[in-house]
């Protein structure tokens, strides 16, 4: 690993800002929700162990955009777009928020309770973008468990 | 010498120094106590933020960086004493109780006065890094609508900004922080 990567939280998650993600809020935020999530969720672990790719994320109010680039069981958060990604996902930064309080029912996240419903709406009327959800809908679903707080 | 920060006798000096302090007519200059005292009035009246924050439990501190240019010298931390959609109290508290907070979100006074004229969105805020949030993450995001709430309402309080007050306000301020520091 390289000197100027910070890790985020322990070790055995292996998740790590690259350098200049510091800086950034959306990123620091990021990594460490999904760190702390996994520690106080370690049934989500095998989800973010079977993930693998780069998923582009951008807070368009915010106009900031971060990738995550999960290698099986590592995650490694850059500021901006970083790779070829397989999922683009884009919206305000509530909105993002929001992503995060999915509630997961039988492992699977809930799409009928108002959150859900919330995503959903956003999702048809596109203030909720997500590009690459048919072909990659698995890495979809393991990033929305790993992510959220429910 | 002050008395010890969570006494009965800090709790006393505090409120007197706030009684001696509202004697003066609203409005307030942000920060201050006495404008603590009415944003803490607006949140225990504000039925939005009591329904989002029913369930929630722990305190929440803004901490204001020092802006010697308006008369802040001091780490200026606002501690919000919460309970299930209920708030306690609001005090101006030593650095070490604000530090102490279960969440802490600091910012430079520019973007807590952008905040409040709701200029600046306190997610986006946080997103873009403008301001920084201390704390356990997926419990204030669990919490989202309440703490975007609490944050708002900041907004809605109404007074004099630091950063566009008038010599003679500058110089209120100034004593104002004077007083809250002799309490540290």
């Amino acid at each position: 690993m390289g000197e100027n990567f910070t890790r985020v939280g322990p070790e055995s998650l292996g998740i790590y800002l690259a350098p200049g993600a510091e800086e950034a809020g959306m990123a620091s935020m990021m990594a460490e929700m999904i760190s702390t999530n996994l520690q106080n969720k370690p049934e989500r672990i095998k989800d973010y162990n079977a993930l693998r790719g780069t998923i582009w994320i951008t807070a368009e109010d915010a106009e900031v955009d971060i990738t995550l680039a999960f290698t099986g069981g590592g995650l490694f958060v850059h500021n901006g777009k970083v790779g070829n990604p397989i999922l683009h996902i884009s919206t305000d930064s509530s909105t993002l928020m929001e992503l995060a309080n999915i509630t997961i029912k039988y492992g699977m996240p809930y799409y009928f309770d108002d959150v859900g419903k919330m995503v959903l709406n956003k999702l048809k009327s596109g203030e909720l973008k997500i590009k690459g959800m048919v072909p990659h809908i698995l890495e979809l679903t393991r990033l929305t468990k790993i992510m959220s707080v429910k | 010498m002050a008395p010890k920060y969570g006494t009965e006798d800090w709790e006393k000096e505090y409120q007197a120094m706030l009684a001696r302090r509202m004697e003066k007519e609203p409005p307030y200059i942000y920060f201050t106590p006495e404008w603590a005292a009415l944003y803490e009035k607006t949140i225990q009246q504000d039925a939005q933020y009591k329904e989002a924050a029913k369930t929630w439990e722990g305190s929440v501190v803004l901490h204001v960086e020092p802006a010697p240019e308006y008369g802040l010298e001091i780490d200026l931390y606002i501690f919000m004493d919460l309970w299930h959609g209920d708030c306690r109290s609001i005090r101006l508290v030593p650095p070490e109780a604000g530090e102490a907070g279960d969440f802490v979100i600091t910012g430079s006074m520019e973007r807590w006065i952008q905040v409040a004229k709701k200029e600046l969105d306190s997610i986006k805020g946080m997103m873009q890094g403008k301001l920084k949030l201390k704390g356990d993450l997926p419990t204030i995001v669990r919490a989202v609508r309440a703490a975007q709430r609490l944050v708002d309402l900041s907004a809605e309080v109404g007074g004099i900004f630091p950063t566009e007050a008038t010599e003679e306000q500058k110089e209120e301020f100034k004593k104002a922080m004077q007083e809250v520091a002799a309490l540290y």
